[in-house]
């Protein structure tokens, strides 16, 4: 018997010991890192094979699509358009309003922000699906923690950029926290993955809280890495406990979560992150 | 590591079902099968460990298991480490199982395939702090069902291969 055990710690042991060098350099080297993400590019052709069937799937729809259904496809576009001009007339009007109070407030002018477009792969990097590949890397100057959104609202955040693509990390994974607060209220929380599916978390609202369900919640900002005011999720249901201190709240998240086929990335402006402290709060928002 | 590389041989197409296994196992699924989708790479592994023990060395599944963590953008190292510790069970069971009937065999590699999936959730669990992975238990069983279809595929291409026992 300790032969054999002797053959396996000989057999397995470097193996071990190298994966654990790996592991270990890629955390806490960046020059590691950058590397890997360089030879990550092997994964090219892997990509584009495993993409080759829905892009032809894509492809076929396209073939098949009648006239008159490009007719009216291009008809409730057209239409949309406009409301989506009138909408943009209103903002505009908004913004200058916004920029006005601000001035009087004598606070920081929040800055535009910097957008990129990018495609998502058609691969699956994620055997439960609660990630995402996109077709932009630190080439593109892409970076870890970059917000992702789409139209519906936020995506999630780049968790792991590689030279020409990059991972993108859903909010409904389990370990991801986004600071939010109640469109209609202000009142700020913070919502939790599942880890299954479009569902969220809010684990932690106090029973007399000003929730219902239908509630918008949007990014509040604070946190530093998700800029205010995006869609996060909707409120399906509250369910108050008398006998639990917090409530049980079920939201579903507001965006596509990659079943479009582009995202917008977002860079912060460098200054957002320090204006966005509301001085008349002061509590700490730990996500 | 198949070093044996005449017109007769064509040690390639080992290669080659690897890579294929690679490619089912990025490619977007529905979404209705898609946490019972085995890992394609495990059951490719486990084949040809236990059909050529003595040619798939170790360090060829290391590889193949770095180049997945390259492939899905995971911290190189987790998936090389549960690939080497399958290949080696796979290895040094290979003369035992290869005498079993199929579904004796489909058990056995479910077995494998759980042991595979408890060492990495311990090893992504130490090393990103989340265990997700854990819902995967699914995948091991489906693994161990569709055996027979994987066996009989890749038989089919050893013989292609010309590469004996």
């Amino acid at each position: 018997m300790v032969k054999s055990r002797d053959g396996v710690v000989r057999s397995l042991g470097p193996y071990l010991l190298l994966s654990a060098v790996l592991m270990a350099a890629y955390l806490y080297l960046p020059s590691v890192r950058t590397v890997a993400q360089s030879a990550a590019v092997i994964g090219i052709p892997v990509h584009f094979l495993a993409s080759l069937p829905s892009t032809a799937l894509k492809g076929m729809q396209g073939h098949l699509t009648t006239a008159d259904q490009l007719r009216s496809d291009f008809e409730a576009m057209r239409q949309r358009n406009l409301i989506l001009q009138a909408r943009l007339h209103r903002f505009e009007f908004l913004e200058n309003e916004n920029a006005r109070l601000r001035e009087l407030l004598s606070a920081m002018p929040s800055e535009a922000e910097q957008v990129t477009l990018a495609a998502l792969l058609a691969v699956n990097p994620d055997p439960a699906a609660l990630a995402v590949m996109i077709n932009k890397g630190s080439a593109d100057g892409i970076f870890q923690g970059q917000p992702v959104v789409d139209s519906g609202g936020l995506v999630g955040q780049v968790t792991k950029p590689s030279l020409f693509f990059s991972k993108v990390s859903l909010i409904t994974q389990e370990d991801q926290a986004v600071p939010a607060q109640v469109a209609r209220s202000g009142l700020r929380t913070v919502v939790y993955g599942s880890g299954s599916g479009r569902l969220l978390r809010v684990p932690y609202l106090d029973r007399n809280a000003d929730v219902r369900a239908g509630d918008l919640l949007v990014t509040s900002g604070l946190g530093g890495r998700y800029p205010p005011g995006y869609p996060v999720a909707r409120i399906t249901a509250v369910e108050r406990n008398l006998a639990e201190a917090f409530m049980t709240i079920t939201a579903e998240a507001a965006s596509h979560l990659g079943r479009d086929r582009e995202v917008l990335l977002l860079w912060l402006p460098a200054k957002e992150a320090t204006a966005l402290q509301d001085p008349m709060e002061t509590e700490e928002d730990d996500d | 590591m198949i070093s044996v590389s005449s017109a007769q041989h064509r040690s390639w197409i080992p290669f080659a079902t690897v890579f294929v296994a690679l490619v089912l196992l990025v490619i977007p699924a529905p979404e209705l099968i898609r946490g019972f989708l085995p890992d394609w790479v495990s059951l490719v592994l486990i084949y040809w460990a236990l059909a050529l023990p003595d040619r798939m060395r170790l360090p060829l599944a290391w590889g193949v298991g770095l180049v997945i963590d390259l492939v899905v953008l995971g911290i190189p190292g987790v998936h090389a480490l549960s690939k080497t510790l399958l290949v080696y069970l796979a290895k040094h069971l290979s003369l035992r199982v290869r005498a079993y009937p199929l579904w004796q065999q489909s058990v056995v590699i479910a077995l494998l395939l759980g042991i595979e999936l408890i060492l990495f959730v311990i090893v992504d669990f130490a090393v990103t702090g989340n265990m997700d992975e854990v819902h995967r238990w699914t995948a091991v069983i489906v693994g161990g069902l569709v055996w027979p279809l994987v066996y009989f595929a890749l038989r089919r291409s050893r013989h292609l291969a010309n590469l004996g026992r």
